[in-house]
């Protein structure tokens, strides 16, 4: 049911989410869980000081409109409330839904269809006036509107008549799926189950908005802030953004965010090198800064990692992703199940995980869900190649498939030095198949056009360098566009590669969506995830890990695995 | 005095009328030519070679070597110097811990055999327009001189960018490097070749070729070839180092040579940001290439000398400069401070 542009709008936020994310990649001790929970010295932190944050993306379109999901967790969650929230907690902890301005993450009815919630007490806009159920609503419905595109197409593809619905620009009339019998209680209407909606409800647009408040496109340059901090300064287009205490604001009603800091002072626009070595050399406000989107690359990494003072001041994020090489069926020879299988045992991950930057900034991966629980993640590795490849066991299967003297096949990557779909990975993957007598030939492709053949039915190639970054810390955003037939895109963007369109795999997608329960639902998506594994539709190769330099000044730092961002509503820098 | 230019050009020998044993003589008395020209044909033997040196020393460019990086760190080379060993003289690759020897003499191939790829073709092209443009009508020469001023005046990376880039990734990369370099670099070769040959058909002997009833083609062939070579000779001196530089260059920025082919411009431009971590994978690249261009610019210079003694003596190049600063030196010395 999903619309065409929407799908490809996902597909831009997806990608400059993997631009955020997976720039640059560096290393350090392999802790994961507890590297982000010490900063600077040990005393408590206070209130007070400037947070500088030094990005290399601009925070355009800073409306709440018109970012995607993931954007509520960083810079625009210091401003706009939403009605669930991520938990501000390290690690795997980080990964649970708590509520925000809700005082529940929402009451479903018996089949998920329908979502009630109700507002907490006392909370209040930076001018003071009320925050109302009128104004989510009202949020949501700005949302659909053709000129604050940006956001994910949940809303449109999930709530009754969001997908003919144009915004309240056009339709004052609003959307009747969303009812505010009161100005507490928000009610959302579904067309189809959606056990996952407490996520979808984290993003931006499920921020209040205030009607008589909102200029359309220009709401950008001055939100109104719901949060701790409002925005004081908006200049070149969201690359520098200076943020002040937001009186109104108390942590009475916000039990995640801190907001220690007096001001928060957001310059982006810089090279990801140069936000790197600022940080690293620390001079002046650089000592108070921190990054919400560069990671540390590994040449960066060998360097820190050699300096001990630098080395403590190194988070560790974990973020819902997997790298992974893609088959095509439809194209010989991947139509075989034996050729699959056999180049899945001869892939020598060592290699691959070195050239995405080594054993701290990738785990090599054999199942597509990254581990960790709430993913449903379920061990399974049916054709083991171990650490270094069973070249073996690859030709065996190629004999049996036929192709006893060896096997020339092509792969697509990317020309982006990105170091998940780049040169480096597929040359590492090259070397590997050579081994058990498969002759590789690269074809490399500027990323644009990369994007676009490897996304279309029509032209996909057999066999791809891919990756799929999940919405939310769920295994229905990771499964679903990857394996569930009904989103196979015929003439847009196709993430389904393989083609896959089983009955039994669409029915049990459509089962587990039924599920408010959200453990169990993460366990069925484990166990699809394992089953779908036998295909050897797709070889899971690593999934990435994140390096976070921070500036010396900087204290109390959480990376929750939501993002693997580090968050800047808990800093302090007093 | 025509019989033996005429034999020194035929034998494919740089050939100005003092002939082509008096240049390999003041060419072997300048100390610094005979080095450049020595390494220069040392680093063409080793990359003439390199698969024969990979076997011999039993690396392989493309074969990576896991254990001998530090994978939690990077990928950095574990050891001193980029992981400099007996078994890999000049360490490995940060990342892959390939051998970074065998990967630059690799990489010496493709940079050679574009450059001088790139330099026969463009010598061609300019010479051929360049001598039609000085032999034929006001015409044809506007037209000429004003399509090699185009060329001159194109931005020739942002072009070669393009080029390269939309380029079906099937066409062979070096081959395609070649073409692009050449056919936006001739420009020079043909304005220089034009005016050489306008002022040589003046000359008693091109014109009593063509009163004698000789064609252009003839009169282009055995009158104006013979005394083009020494200019044509010095030009490509300067083409080569140029085109070693924009062959790197392109493949720095990612549209030149491919993976897994080893190239300098590719191992210095993954090598940019390990410049902290691992400086001699910066350094060895980089020097190479330096190296290189360096040792064509001297002997480049060398030879412009060596074919034309007086005017390098009239304009102030080779031996004479040496030894006037070597004495004003000296004199210097003496002052008091």
């Amino acid at each position: 049911m999903r619309q065409l542009p929407l799908i490809s709008r996902r597909v831009a936020a997806a990608a400059v989410s993997v631009v955020l994310l997976g720039g640059v990649a560096a290393c350090g001790p392999e802790d994961s869980d507890s590297s982000g929970s010490k900063g600077g010295s040990g005393d408590a932190p206070r209130e007070g000081g400037t947070l500088t944050v030094l990005n290399s993306q601009p925070q355009s379109d800073f409306d709440p409109a018109r970012l995607y999901t993931s954007g509520g967790g960083n810079v625009p969650g210091l401003v706009f409330r939403t009605l669930t929230t991520r938990n501000r907690e390290n690690g795997p902890a980080g990964a649970k839904v708590v509520p925000d301005l809700a005082t529940d993450i929402g009451k479903p009815s018996k089949n998920a269809t329908v979502w009630t919630y109700t507002l907490k007490d006392d909370l209040k806009y930076e001018d003071g006036s009320k925050i109302t159920t009128a104004d989510i609503k009202y949020g949501i419905e700005r949302s659909f509107a053709a000129e604050l595109s940006g956001g994910a197409p949940y809303l449109r593809d999930w709530l009754v008549g969001g997908d003919s619905y144009e915004g309240p620009y056009k339709e004052k009339k609003g959307l009747d799926s969303i009812e505010t019998p009161d100005e507490k209680t928000i009610v959302f209407h579904l067309r189809k189950p959606e056990g996952d909606f407490p996520y979808l409800a984290t993003g931006t647009q499920f921020a209040p908005v205030p009607k008589a408040k909102d200029t359309g496109t220009g709401y950008e340059k001055h939100p109104i802030s719901s949060g701790p901090y409002k925005v004081v300064k908006n200049s070149g287009d969201g690359e520098r953004l200076l943020l002040e205490r937001n009186a109104h604001w108390s942590d009475k009603t916000d039990a995640e965010r801190h907001a220690y800091p007096d001001t928060v002072d957001v310059r982006s626009g810089l090279d990801s090198a140069v936000i790197n070595q600022r940080l690293s050399t620390g001079t002046g406000p650089d000592a108070a800064a921190v990054t919400t989107d560069t990671n540390l690359g590994p040449a960066e990494l060998a360097q820190v990692s050699g300096d001990k003072k630098l080395a403590d001041r190194v988070g560790t994020g974990h973020f819902g992703y997997v790298n992974y090489l893609a088959f095509n069926p439809k194209v010989k020879p991947f139509d075989n199940p034996k050729v699959r299988q056999a180049i899945s045992y001869a892939i020598n991950r060592t290699s691959v995980v070195n050239a995405a930057g080594g054993s701290s900034l990738a785990e090599p991966a054999t199942t597509f869900l990254p581990e960790r629980k709430y993913f449903g993640y379920t061990p399974y590795d049916h054709f083991p190649a171990g650490k270094t490849g069973n070249p073996d066991k690859a030709r065996e299967l190629l004999k049996k498939a036929g192709y006893q003297d060896g096997l020339k096949i092509t792969l697509t990557h990317s020309t982006a030095r990105n170091f998940e779909t780049s040169p480096e990975v597929a040359t590492a993957l090259q070397e590997g198949l050579k081994k058990a007598g498969i002759t590789v030939r690269l074809q490399g492709l500027e990323d644009n056009d990369y994007s676009e053949k490897t996304k279309s039915v029509q032209q996909a190639p057999g066999l791809f360098l891919s990756h799929w970054g999940a919405d939310w810390p769920a295994g229905g955003p990771f499964l679903a566009p990857i394996f569930d037939g009904r989103q196979i895109v015929k003439d847009g963007s196709n993430y389904n590669a393989a083609q896959l369109n089983d009955k039994a795999v669409n029915d049990e997608i459509d089962a587990i969506n039924k599920l408010t329960d959200l453990d169990a639902a993460a366990k069925r998506w484990g166990a699809l995830d394992k089953k779908i594994g036998e295909q050897a539709l797709t070889v899971p190769l690593f999934h990435p890990v994140y390096k976070r330099l921070y500036g010396a000044d900087v204290k109390n730092v959480v990376i929750s695995d939501w993002t693997g961002v580090l968050d800047v509503s808990q800093v302090a820098v007093r | 005095m025509s019989t033996e230019v005429l034999a020194a050009a035929q034998a494919g020998v740089p050939a100005p009328a003092s002939g082509a044993r008096q240049v390999w003589w003041r060419l072997r008395a300048r100390r610094a030519a005979a080095v450049a020209g020595a390494g220069l044909g040392l680093l063409l033997l080793l990359a003439l070679a390199a698969p024969l040196l990979s076997v011999l020393i039993g690396q392989d460019p493309n074969a990576y070597h896991d254990d001998l990086i530090d994978s939690a760190r990077g990928g950095v080379p574990t050891g001193s110097y980029g992981g400099i060993s007996g078994e890999h003289w000049l360490g490995v690759e940060p990342g892959t811990g390939r051998d970074l020897f065998i990967r630059l003499v690799y990489g010496a191939r493709v940079s050679l055999l574009v450059a001088i790829g790139a330099t026969v073709l463009q010598v061609l092209i300019g010479v051929s327009i360049g001598i039609a443009a000085g032999l034929g009508n006001r015409l044809l020469d506007g037209l000429l001189g004003h399509l090699s001023d185009v060329f001159i005046a194109l931005p020739t990376l942002a072009f070669a960018i393009a080029l390269t880039a939309v380029v079906p990734g099937d066409f062979p990369r070096p081959l395609l490097l070649i073409l692009v370099i050449a056919l936006l670099g001739w420009g020079g070769t043909a304005r220089i070749v034009r005016a050489q040959t306008l002022s040589l058909k003046k000359l008693d002997f091109v014109a009593a070729a063509r009163l004698g009833g000789s064609g252009p083609f003839r009169v282009a062939r055995r009158e104006l070839l013979p005394s083009l070579a020494a200019p044509v000779i010095t030009y490509v001196a300067i083409l080569l180092p140029t085109n070693i530089v924009a062959e790197a260059g392109l493949s720095f920025l990612g549209v030149g040579i491919r993976p897994p082919t080893a190239s300098w411009g590719q191992m210095l431009s993954s090598a940019t940001t390990w410049f902290r971590a691992d400086p001699a994978y910066v350094l060895l690249p980089a020097g190479l290439l330096f190296l290189t261009v360096l040792a064509f610019t001297v002997l480049g210079d060398a030879l412009r000398t060596a074919l034309d003694p007086r005017e390098a003596s009239r304009l102030g190049v080779g031996r004479e400069r040496t030894r006037r600063t070597r004495r004003t030196r000296t004199s210097r010395k003496g002052d008091p401070a």
